[in-house]
């Protein structure tokens, strides 16, 4: 059965500065990847009647806040996410779900990070920890490096995943992030520099993890015939889906080699009018390399356990049949919480990516997360 | 700058109403978890309902404290000063014998950190951090017989 509903596209797109560090309040951030993606549009905030966003709750720009700054006139579909929703696929795919049901004519979409507002790798120090983490924090366990680590240590144990095979991915996604002028990290990389970079929790490496930064992105979503009618070429929705499994957490799940991935692209599919073949760019979360090996096998790109052998065979690199995160990845770019996986998608699919871009790419997918919470998107162009 | 907070002791659980049982267990030296009354099922972390049968039926019950080690990790980054002298340390998840669906975040203790690894044999101690707390923690499960 196909998506339900109206048909859906993408109409703008848009970064604030990406920088490690700076002085932007979050609120500015999430406004000037805003305004970016409203004038990439080629429409101004009066267009607006919707907006989904996902921010932590100290970090959060809420749409009222968003409406209050730019003056949007009226809204008539706002949603704050936080948490454990999929980051900053979230809001990407509520407002597809406003616009295809007719509750939303033009959504926004953002997301946003600050590291000082934020999660910074800090944590409540000598804090009597409440909640499910009672369980977890008096043990020195806190943090989604240790996490993901476990993840992936199964990952190697059932399949015989090597650490070279993460590497792989670090090294494949500085290639594209050496043609993306965007990227902060461009200088290519070797694996005996992926080998040599220190552990945070193995076999999670430091150049396993994506870059903290303070950025944002937006994303204006509306009907196809709409968007055919503003400044760009429409990237066409297809199908998208949240998705978790039958122990939503993140110790219980119980088959680690994966996670909600696994359940997001099965929903996502099942509502496509294409397969895993057809794809010609994936643009993957990659808050830990690990997460991008599980979305190439929740995916279908390759079989269960396969993803190691994948990406060391080069199929996810420049010139291989499923170029990936080929904007440089939230390793390179900065860790934009994967409204950057949305927006490379659909330069992808306009074609204007460069000396970075896919030939011909004509479907994408972009996924955001892993671990518990998962969401994924399948779009083409005309 | 100096870190006010460079010598913050360990974290602690802040028990509740639905798992104050597990804390008090692990004082008197117990591995206490919570199960249905009426369908068995083992829920952990405590829930106030059994996601099996949705029985509010629920018991703790004094388990073995054997498990294997499903997956671990060696943490090097020092996310918390109370472990910067531990580190690297490894915290694992310890499938319990009675139902391998339920799993303990655990450090392994008398282990050297290399040696602890999946599939493991290992069994409760516990590790008294205040007069409150007395935190569940697994070792090397020897084999029958031998001394530890």
């Amino acid at each position: 059965m196909p998506q339900p509903g109206r048909q859906v596209a993408i109409a703008g797109v848009g970064y604030s500065p990406v920088l490690r560090k700076s002085d932007y309040s979050v609120a500015q951030l999430a406004v000037l990847a805003s305004l970016a993606a409203l004038e990439d549009a080629g429409i101004g905030p009066g267009d607006v009647d919707g907006i989904s966003q996902y921010g932590f709750p100290m970090e959060m720009v809420t749409a009222w806040e968003m409406a209050e700054t730019i003056g949007i006139p009226s809204l008539q579909w706002y949603m704050d996410a936080s948490t454990n929703s999929p980051a900053g696929i979230t809001g990407v795919l509520d407002a597809a779900a406003a616009v295809a049901s007719g509750s939303s004519e033009v959504c926004l979409a953002y997301r946003a990070v600050s590291r000082v507002q934020g999660h910074s790798g800090g944590r409540d120090r000598g804090a009597a920890v409440p909640g499910d983490m009672q369980f977890s924090a008096p043990y020195g366990n806190f943090a989604a490096p240790q996490w993901l680590a476990m993840y992936a240590a199964r990952h190697m144990h059932e399949f015989g995943t090597r650490e070279e095979d993460f590497g792989a991915i670090a090294v494949a996604q500085r290639e594209f992030a050496a043609l993306n002028e965007r990227a902060i990290f461009r200088r290519p990389i070797t694996m005996d520099d992926y080998l040599a970079s220190r552990y945070i929790s193995e076999p999670v490496r430091l150049l396993d993890c994506d870059l903290p930064v303070d950025g944002a992105g937006a994303v204006i979503v509306t009907t196809a015939e709409r968007a055919r009618a503003m400044k760009q070429p429409p990237a066409l929705l297809d199908a998208w889906a949240f998705g978790t499994g039958p122990r939503p957490q993140w110790f219980q799940w119980p088959d680690m080699t994966n996670s909600a991935p696994i359940w997001a692209a099965k929903a996502m599919w099942s509502r496509s009018q294409f397969e895993a073949k057809d794809v010609d760019t994936a643009q993957l979360y990659d808050g830990f390399t690990i997460i991008t090996m599980q979305w190439l096998e929740a995916l279908g790109f390759c079989g269960r356990g396969e993803a190691g052998p994948f990406v060391s065979e080069g199929h996810t690199r420049l010139g291989g049949k499923l170029p990936t995160n080929t904007n440089g990845g939230m390793l390179n770019i900065g860790r934009v919480h994967g409204i950057s996986h949305v927006i490379e998608a659909v330069e992808q699919l306009r074609g204007t990516c460069g000396p970075r871009q896919t030939p011909n790419a004509k479907v994408a997918v972009a996924a955001n997360a892993g671990g518990p919470m998962a969401g994924c998107l399948i779009m083409y162009r005309d | 700058m100096p870190d006010p907070q460079a010598n913050a002791p360990r974290p602690v659980p802040l028990p509740n109403r639905e798992t104050q049982f597990f804390w008090d267990a692990a004082k008197r030296g117990e591995l206490a978890i919570l199960r249905c009354e009426d369908c068995r099922m083992f829920i952990h972390p405590p829930k106030h309902r059994c996601r099996g049968c949705l029985s509010e039926n629920l018991a703790p019950q004094v388990v073995s404290g054997r498990g294997r080690v499903y997956t671990l990790t060696r943490t090097h980054y020092v996310y918390h000063p109370a472990f910067r002298e531990q580190a690297p340390y490894v915290v694992a998840l310890v499938e319990l014998e009675e139902d391998p669906s339920v799993r303990l975040v655990s450090n392994i203790l008398e282990c050297a950190p290399e040696e602890a690894a999946i599939g493991m044999a290992v069994e409760v101690v516990f590790e008294r951090v205040s007069d409150d707390i007395t935190l569940p923690q697994f070792r090397p499960r020897l084999p029958r017989g031998e001394a530890a």
